[in-house]
């Protein structure tokens, strides 16, 4: 292990081992006592009871706490430490954020409650449909969407939904980059569409000859990521959005890089007919170990009229609930969307107003910029230029050492970070996609950037046993992920 | 601005260290055209910490809540009781901001609470395995139908008319742009008639889907249709919405379920009006490969120590792009975590008794109604529709009770269009007293 380990932040201070809650050795302790009706239920029941046990321990409230506390101890977090995971956006969570959200006149709120008693969550929800709006540059907005992947198959519904009204039924291909998210093609298998790929340009983007080949009478839609997903922007963007329109496609974004042009530039300017928004990426929602997030989508006037239902009005000063509308592509979800997750969007939005919005992209794009600057001369750089809110490096001139992505990844953990993105875009080889947001001081992002030059540097001088060995520190080893899947084990068998 | 660390002198090294001068030389590559005047968005002026925290108590003082209301509404969300600890589980920065655990050594705190989770839910539910969350209950059931299509390669969905009409519109939804049939089957009053169901079946049929208990809270014996799916080799798959009822009756996996989906809500979740929620979704073992979402899987590390990773990717959309099981690409990690804490501390005990003071309070209810109001015949876990003589009258009792801040259920019409408007919706939990319901049951008296 290095000498220097105090430079970086890791700590290996106290680690508890703790067992599965099945295996604490004792009997469930008295019930937990709840209010209520206290008494059985009805006969009528009887027949139907449960005949054996579910078998759930059921651990005191102390041995509770202390079980869940440990393993949180296991995590990293962004509240531990820094975490740049390039496409993913993990910034900073505000806490006032989490406070508001659990105010009981929002948290415990039942979605069918009347109208007139819920008047205050509905404004703010209205409110935020509308800024989302405003800042991507589009007409209108559904916050049905669960999340980034429920948000690509809405629009790709309201996509297909258009063409069907239009009369051109025929239309079932879906152009995606290779350099896009998996969830691209699987949402518009699930539309009864198909995907063909385009292959991206030497410089990452896309090639517009090879976008014309593939333009016909069959082009449903281009599906984009702009910044696309090796951090660069696809400047030709008014004129990918005008070749597509004149095939009889529609373009859809795939918003989760939004982080890079808030309040800077709006996507629905640039010609795009739909939009997702990752609320937890761009807007600050914590990400809770997977979800949940939100993934609202911004229409422009060609597709609004197929907007999901439900959906929140405003009526001079009262909101409504439209349940039923005649263009409708219908419901995706039971309710109205992830409201907790939204009021969390709406109080960072809040936080920035028109006056700061700005400074989240351009502090964004600033510090991947800047990382970029420190590690170009001992990392290979697949794409020259500038990058937007993230950027991306390869592993080819540690790969003459012996040295791939994945041993650079687990070492940083050593080291007191969490990883970068690795093996993403799969357009490079060894990617290794760095995105540390706008919430990351200079002082943060000097000390990673010293990381990697100092994993470079052992490289270098074929000192790389401890890259191969890594992580050392956590409380876990590299995991063997091939029995894992081999001979999967889900649940716990006593 | 508080969120963000650097200062000017901070920003201006940076960039002259990459030889710019100004910020927006980073952004030349976006076509002058397109870029916005800088503040001229169209949102309101930044707020102050204090600011947000006003504005958002403001908000939600004109809302009525479960707090200061007596809540008997149902229909799919519930108001159950949120132990202290469970949220402070959650609160804990850990669990909070930690992203999906693609980097194991470092996420085994996720991983092995998912771990558990999964245990938790496939034993409540009597099936093999769970997958680690779905969004939420109706997206799961979509998915239940179209696993079914996977494993059985036919394409005829059947679902029963007393299933949740909002999992069945997401269902409709989502095997619409597909091939293959969609079968609703009429249910006549308020509650489920397996013959009915059974009588769809036929040999294209990739799965039929129940609810259990259904819409309407109402119990029956699902035995019969595990052998009409036998007989068919169709696949069985049973919905719910309200979780806490395997705390007392027979699990869906007892009566030979082959993939189970609803709403885990119940375990530590907030109403939050309608989100986030929890998906469950759990199915035989045999399945496995085909179901969809994310699973957490037991393994060891290289010192050879137990540990957990994220496993059978390659049915996911990284890997198997339009081939995928789903698209989906994320769960409801912190939800599963809540869930966990919340089993954890009621254990079977626990659920036992919030089943049974759920079910014990409908009963409840249903005994004191006056005669003019009539509650749907049959077994019921802790939901039931009452129908009033008409329309006028139910609405008259709704207002009535509203006046004493109880929100005395859901109109059914809202939920199911078909339906006329005599009837309501009402669920208990734990959270109503004795009291509530004599409340309930005055408010009636008064509106008659």
């Amino acid at each position: 292990m290095s000498d220097n380990m105090h430079k970086y932040s890791a700590t290996s201070g106290i680690q508890q081992e703790e067992p599965l809650l099945f295996e604490h050795a004792h009997e469930a302790p008295e019930s937990i006592s709840l209010p209520g009706v206290q008494g059985n239920a009805p006969s009528s029941l009887d027949a139907f009871k449960r005949k054996k046990a579910a078998n759930i321990p059921g651990l005191s409230e102390p041995e509770t706490v202390r079980h869940f506390v440990r393993l949180s101890q296991w995590n990293h977090g962004i509240e531990t430490g820094f975490y740049p995971l390039g496409s993913c956006t993990m910034k900073y969570n505000p806490r006032v954020n989490e406070q508001i959200a659990r105010l009981p006149g929002l948290a415990h709120v039942h979605p069918d409650q009347p109208e007139d008693s819920v008047q205050g969550i509905l404004g703010l929800l209205h409110e935020l449909q509308g800024w989302l709006a405003e800042i991507s540059g589009f007409t209108d907005v559904t916050l049905q969407p669960a999340a980034g992947a429920h948000g690509e198959l809405v629009g790709l519904m309201m996509i297909r939904k258009c063409l069907d009204a239009r009369g051109e039924q025929k239309r079932k291909k879906v152009l995606v980059p290779d350099s896009a998210h998996g969830t691209n093609p699987a949402s518009a298998a699930l539309c009864g569409m198909y995907t063909v790929e385009i292959k991206s340009g030497a410089d990452g983007r896309i090639d517009l000859d090879e976008l014309k080949k593939h333009l016909d009478d069959d082009v449903a839609a281009l599906m984009m990521t702009n910044p696309n997903t090796a951090g660069t922007f696809e400047s030709d963007i008014k004129e990918i959005c005008q070749l597509v329109h004149d095939a009889g496609g529609l373009v859809y974004g795939d918003g989760a890089n939004l982080n890079a042009l808030v309040g800077v530039a709006r996507p629905g300017d640039m010609g795009l007919d739909c939009l997702h928004i990752n609320v937890h990426k761009t807007f600050s929602t914590p990400h809770g170990g997977g979800g949940p997030g939100a993934g609202p989508v911004a229409v422009n006037d060609t597709l609004k009229p197929f907007l999901p239902v439900p959906r929140i009005e405003k009526h001079g000063d009262v909101y409504t609930v439209l349940t039923e509308d005649e263009q409708s592509i219908g419901t995706v979800l039971s309710t109205l969307g992830q409201s907790g997750v939204y009021m969390r969007a709406n109080a960072y939005i809040s936080a920035f107003g028109h006056n700061h919005i700005h400074k989240i992209a351009q502090d964004a794009v600033l510090n991947a910029n800047y990382v970029l600057s420190r590690l170009k001369d001992v990392y290979h750089v697949p794409f020259e230029g500038l990058c937007k809110h993230e950027c991306l490096l390869t592993d080819e001139w540690q790969n003459k050492h012996g040295v791939k992505t994945l041993d650079i990844a687990k070492r940083l953990i050593d080291l007191g970070f969490h990883p970068m993105t690795v093996y993403f875009p799969l357009i490079v080889h060894g990617a290794m996609l760095i995105e540390p947001t706008e919430t990351e001081s200079k002082e943060t992002l000097d000390s990673f950037c010293d990381a990697m030059l100092e994993i470079a540097a052992q490289c270098e001088a074929g000192d790389t046993q401890a890259l191969h060995d890594a992580p050392m520190r956590p409380i876990r080893r590299r995991l063997d992920e091939t029995q894992a899947a081999r001979k999967p084990v889900l649940v716990w068998q006593d | 601005m508080r969120y963000l660390p650097h200062t000017d002198s901070d920003r201006q090294a940076m960039l002259e260290s990459m030889g710019h001068s100004h910020i927006m030389e980073l952004f030349a590559d976006i076509p002058s055209e397109f870029h916005t005047k800088l503040g001229s968005l169209n949102l309101p002026d930044a707020l102050s910490e204090a600011g947000i925290v006003k504005k958002f108590t403001k908000a939600a003082e004109k809302n009525r809540h479960a707090g200061n209301t007596r809540c008997f509404l149902g229909g799919g969300t519930y108001h159950h009781f949120v132990p202290a600890v469970v949220d402070y589980v959650i609160s804990r920065g850990e669990f909070l901001t930690a992203y999906t655990p693609y980097q194991p050594e470092i996420a085994q705190g996720t991983l092995q609470a998912l771990f558990e989770y999964q245990t938790m839910i496939a034993r409540l539910t009597g099936m093999d395995v769970s997958n680690a969350s779905m969004y939420e209950a109706a997206t799961a059931t979509a998915e239940a139908a179209l696993m079914a299509r996977r494993v059985t390669r036919k394409t005829r969905t059947v679902i029963a008319g007393s299933v949740n009409p909002r999992y069945r519109r997401v269902t409709e939804n989502y095997l619409s742009r597909l091939e293959g049939d969609y079968v609703e089957v009429g249910m006549g009053k308020f509650g489920t008639d397996l013959s009915k169901v059974i009588a769809e079946i036929d040999e294209k049929t990739a799965c039929v889907i129940v609810q259990y208990p259904d819409f309407y809270g109402s119990v029956y014996d699902l035995a019969p249709l595990r052998e009409a799916c036998d007989a068919n080799k169709c696949l069985m798959v049973v919905a719910f919405s309200d979780v806490s009822a395997f705390g007392l009756i027979e699990s869906p996996g007892a009566y030979g379920a082959d993939i189970v989906v609803g709403s885990g809500q119940a375990l530590g979740i907030p109403m939050a009006f309608g989100g986030p929620h929890l998906g469950v979704f759990a199915c035989k073992q045999k399945y496995l490969r085909q179901m969809p979402g994310r699973v957490c899987g037991l393994t060891t590390d290289a010192d050879g120590k137990r540990g957990f990773v994220l496993t059978l990717s390659t049915r996911e959309q990284h890997i198997r792009r339009e081939k995928a099981t789903s698209n989906i690409c994320t769960n409801q990690g912190l939800m599963c975590t809540a869930a966990a804490t919340y089993m954890t501390l009621m254990g079977d005990a626990g659920l036992a008794t919030v089943a049974n003071h759920s079910a014990a309070a409908l009963d409840l209810l249903v005994s004191k109604l006056p005669s003019s109001v009539s509650a749907a015949d049959g077994a019921h876990y802790n939901e039931t529709v009452l129908s009033f003589e008409s329309k006028e009258k139910r609405d008259a009792f709704i207002a009535e009770a509203r006046k004493q801040d109880i929100f005395a259920g859901i109109p059914l019409e809202t939920i199911e269009k078909d339906s006329d408007g005599k009837h309501l919706l009402v669920a208990t939990t734990e959270m109503i007293e004795g009291a509530d319901i004599n409340d309930y049951i005055s408010a009636m008296e008064v509106a008659s």
